[in-house]
């Protein structure tokens, strides 16, 4: 007599098989054939790992660890910057003021991303105001735009509002009287701060890297729009295998391996953040043994 | 000297923030500045002028751009609202064992990098419109409106769920307790439940398609070209003020879309805390 | 050139006493093209989807033009809408690859109507049916064509295409950061290792990259030979791409006026157009590519699955009377092949017309490109630049 739950599930099920896995098994089929001919896109009925050996080569190999480069500092740059922002916001800040603050996080995040990166090339074009401002003052024109920092200002600024948003949300979900309590016990502020706050606020600490991560380690707006030539990301590499290229085979190996990339980075970051909290752990295990 | 120290850290904190909301402003408000630029180049200012904003009149290319976008900003919106209304309302009430997977898809779709999907996505239009012989897939508000609600039914799903969760479930039960069939419960008690959070999802629905890019650059046809690939195409030939000055009027659109949200969702008593983790997309 | 090894050739036998007259190689090599693209354009059989022909009926309310950035000059596009009806919608590509990508990848749903072309891709397009065949007669204004520029080795019936511009590919530099005179590829080189490094640009194009190797060591662009084509790679990669910043098909759009670089590989009519909108002309010299450069020519084409062949064909047919040609010339910088068009431009006194007309001497170092089995080898080339530019 009652419908299976799924059922209401279906129309949304149907739709993201679809057009999300299906296209994305696709893009996996035609990573193990090749490029026939100056002509053709694809062929797959010779299949092999060729392709995958040819994303690896030293050229473009290269480009693969620029990304990591940007995709980490980036990722820790934002990190850094968002958390004490996040907790000025969640724990210091006025309860009455922080809708507006939140209001004002959300601002760029909704901004469109294509112009946000627009804003900052023209802050950092050499015919603008800064470098105008920078020449009056006795230095040359601004040289940042089109080079690897760039884009690494681009990125971290880009992803700054997604590590800001989840950082707050769990900062704000710790209790206050935790921290209280905390302080109560003689706990100084930074002991309270590195024991009792920030491993409470580690799930949106966690959250905040991957959503900043990944789709970091696949932007294509950024570094097309700042990183010129220098900047290059795999991004633009996978694209232009499929645009201009119109190796389809090489373009979806790349693709492949950039998800293999992020989810291996992901899995020894993870890996590494056990390690470094194995120690702590079995300390307090054995404290609250003893009671 | 405790409390001294305390204003100390507080201060440098305060100053922090202020500091990282002008980084967050900058270039918005550049872009902003820009559109009154009565120059040529957007780059170089060289006078004040309303006359960036006379090209949405003036210029076909870039009025048609606009139209493009926000008649598919609609109607992705309406799709990906339907479809994460009945997924959210399935997985916030009747989980099962698909349940994990299902929302396990759903991340995928939400942390899968843009250029994977865009990628992927237009050799299987092509496929389904010209191989399998579905000229529907050939026409470009149908491609643009399929690529722009994969990630919006995926927030949508999450925000009804979330929504859902949070309320209790026994007003449903109380409904069949009484007698209703499962259509009228559904139809008079569940939906208007979840209405606010299908009218937010809605409207990020929105306000992401009309964010957009790189799915669109690649599985647009020419006739259909949403605004952000006119912008990414104008990146090779020279940016002009115009194209600051309309991308200040969708910024003004977005937000006020947003603003609608906020209002409604505090309407059905949600505090700032549930609004934001709402509008961070759960 | 290098010894050549004895060449067999069959050919049909109307062919065989030209070919037997004792021709060079690079005669050879052009005849092949004319009779491989003769057959393939004779044997070209139509896609799954019926090619469809325009008729001469109504104009469409629309039309989709997929072009080179900044190809025609705005006033004859808003006159084409004004008189004929047809809303124009302009899309731009970087290369003659991207281009074709795109036509390939979308299979006939482009949505584009007139796509732009260099000669030496037409053949492989229309084998691969990317092409429609024009309806001459919907064209009676390409009588003003001069002779010289119809019935190109590529298209020898213009079946497919006619041509739009002609043009070739040389550099420009800022006087005022290099201050010694820059003649030839060499120099490029030079100053884009020294004074330029970090602020060169190179036309986002594959074939133009390895061609600056090729132009400067005196060997055929066209070669296919691996130990050229690794040599041009290795320069390419290791030497030049360093040195890059942007890979850029139109600096005259931004950078020249901007002055974003200092070294500009750039095609002649988007010199012109930077410099003439440059607040600052003096400051620019164009050098032409020297010992050895391309010559390209670009034409008007119709995709396959056009959706307004009517509209395409009307719009060829208007550009191509001598006022818009002379029209188009002036914006865009280029020879247009029409007929008496370098009079008509000296009588107009229009500007900088030394980057648009070229002497005998000049013509004879510009080398037409063609799509060689190293294609793939050159795309693969470029794209390992732009990865070792952005190292």
């Amino acid at each position: 007599m009652r419908r299976p739950g799924w059922l209401l599930a279906v129309p949304a099920w149907v739709w993201l098989l679809v057009f999300f896995v299906a296209p994305v098994l696709q893009v996996l089929w035609f990573s193990f054939g090749y490029k026939p001919g100056i002509f053709g896109t694809h062929a797959n009925d010779v299949l092999s790992f060729d392709r995958y050996a040819e994303a690896v080569t030293p050229t473009f190999f290269a480009t693969f660890q620029n990304t990591l480069w940007v995709g980490i500092a980036g990722t820790l740059l934002c990190l850094v910057i968002a958390l004490p922002v996040a907790y000025w916001m969640a724990a210091k800040v006025p309860a009455r003021h922080r809708g507006v603050l939140l209001a004002l996080v959300l601002v760029p995040y909704w901004t469109n991303f294509l112009i946000r990166t627009i804003g900052w090339q023209i802050i950092l074009s050499p015919e603008g105001a800064l470098s105008h401002l920078g020449q009056a003052l006795g230095f040359g024109p601004l040289d940042l735009l089109y080079t690897r920092p760039a884009v690494l200002l681009g990125v971290v600024y880009n992803y700054l509002p997604l590590m800001i948003l989840p950082l707050y949300v769990a900062f704000d979900r710790v209790d206050p009287a935790l921290r209280e309590a905390s302080k109560d016990l003689g706990a100084d502020r930074l002991r309270t701060l590195f024991g009792v706050t920030l491993p409470l606020a580690q799930p949106g600490i966690i959250a905040g890297i991957v959503l900043v991560f990944i789709p970091l380690m696949g932007d294509y707006i950024t570094p097309t729009v700042l990183g010129g030539a220098r900047g290059m990301m795999v991004g633009q590499l996978v694209a232009s295998q499929f645009q201009t290229a119109q190796n389809w085979a090489l373009g979806a190996a790349m693709a492949v391996l950039l998800i293999l990339v992020i989810a291996a980075t992901l899995g020894i970051a993870a890996l590494l953040a056990w390690l470094v909290t194995l120690p702590f752990r079995a300390r307090r295990r054995l404290r609250l043994g003893e009671a | 000297m405790g409390t001294r120290r305390r204003a100390a850290s507080d201060v440098a904190l305060t100053v922090w923030g202020v500091v990282v909301f002008a980084f967050l402003f900058a270039p918005i408000i550049v872009v902003v500045i820009s559109s009154f630029n009565s120059g040529r180049l957007l780059v170089a200012w060289q006078g004040f002028s309303l006359e960036p904003f006379a090209a949405l009149v003036s210029k076909p290319a870039i009025r048609d751009s606009v139209i493009v976008s926000l008649q598919t900003g609609a109607i992705s919106a309406v799709v990906a609202s339907l479809l994460g209304m009945l997924a959210g309302i399935a997985l916030a009430r009747r989980p099962g064992r698909w349940a994990a997977w299902f929302i396990g898809l759903l991340l995928l779709v939400s942390v899968t990098p843009e250029i994977v999907d865009a990628v992927a996505l237009l050799p299987w239009l092509v496929f389904l419109g010209q191989d399998l012989g579905m000229p529907v897939f050939s026409d470009g508000i149908v491609r643009l409106v399929i690529g722009h609600s994969l990630f919006s039914t995926a927030v949508v799903s999450y925000i009804v769920r979330a929504r859902l969760i949070g309320l209790d479930a026994r007003l449903e039960e109380a409904s069949a307790d009484l007698y209703a069939p499962p259509a009228r419960t559904f139809l008079r008690i569940t939906l208007p439940l979840v209405a606010p959070a299908v009218l937010a999802g809605a409207l990020l629905s929105f306000t992401l398609s009309l964010d957009n890019t790189v799915i669109a650059a690649f599985v647009q046809v020419s006739g259909s070209t949403p605004w952000p690939v006119y912008v990414l195409s104008a990146l090779r030939s020279g940016l002009r003020p115009e194209i600051a000055a309309v991308s200040t009027i969708m910024l003004i659109l977005s937000l006020g879309a947003l603003a609608v949200v906020w209002l409604v969702l505090r309407r059905s008593g949600d505090a700032s805390n549930q609004i934001a983790r709402t509008l961070a997309g759960g | 050139m290098n010894g050549q090894p004895e060449i067999r050739i069959l050919a049909s036998r109307a062919a065989a006493p030209r070919i037997a007259a004792g021709i060079s190689r690079r005669r050879f090599l052009e005849l092949a093209a004319a009779v491989g693209a003769t057959s393939a354009l004779a044997a070209c059989t139509p896609t799954s989807r019926p090619q469809v022909q325009a008729t001469g009926g109504p104009v469409e309310s629309e039309l989709s033009i997929y072009s080179w950035g900044d190809y025609d000059a705005p006033e004859v596009l808003d006159a084409f809408t004004a008189s004929l009806g047809a809303a124009i919608t302009m899309d731009a590509f970087n290369s003659n690859e991207e281009m074709i990508a795109k036509l390939t990848a979308s299979k006939g749903t482009s949505g584009y109507d007139i796509v732009v072309p260099t000669g030496v891709f037409i053949p492989g397009m229309a084998e691969n049916g990317l092409l429609t065949r024009l309806n001459l007669d919907l064209i009676p204004n390409i009588e003003h064509m001069d002779p010289a520029f119809l019935r190109q080795a590529w298209d020898p019936q213009n079946d497919y295409s006619i041509c739009k511009a002609w043009g070739t590919t040389g550099f420009v530099y800022d006087k005022t950061v290099i201050s010694r005179e820059l003649k030839t590829w060499s120099d490029f080189i030079d100053a884009a290792k020294n004074e330029a490094s970090g602020k060169t640009s190179v036309l986002d194009d594959p074939a133009e990259i390895t061609g600056i190797y090729f132009w400067a060591n005196g060997i055929d662009w066209n070669t296919t030979d691996p130990a050229q084509l690794d040599a041009a790679e290795k320069f390419a990669v290791e030497e030049l791409a360093p040195h890059i910043s942007n890979f850029d098909s139109y600096p005259g759009g931004e950078a020249i006026p901007q002055a974003s670089q200092v070294l500009m590989q750039v095609w002649n009519g988007d010199a012109r157009i930077g410099i003439l909108n440059s607040p600052d002309p003096d400051r620019w010299q164009w050098v032409l590519g020297s010992p050895a450069t391309e010559l390209w020519m670009d034409n008007w084409a119709i995709a396959a699955g056009a959706p307004h062949p009517e509209a395409a064909h009307a719009f060829i047919n208007y550009v191509l009377t001598p006022e818009n040609a002379l029209a188009e010339l002036d914006y865009i910088g280029y020879h247009t092949g029409a007929a008496g068009i370098e009079d008509a431009a000296r009588d107009a006194e229009l500007e900088m017309l030394d980057l648009v007309f070229f002497t005998p001497e000049q013509i004879a170092t510009m080398n037409n490109g063609e799509v060689t089995e190293a294609q793939a080898r050159i795309v693969d080339i470029w794209n390992k630049a732009k990865a070792a530019a952005g190292a």
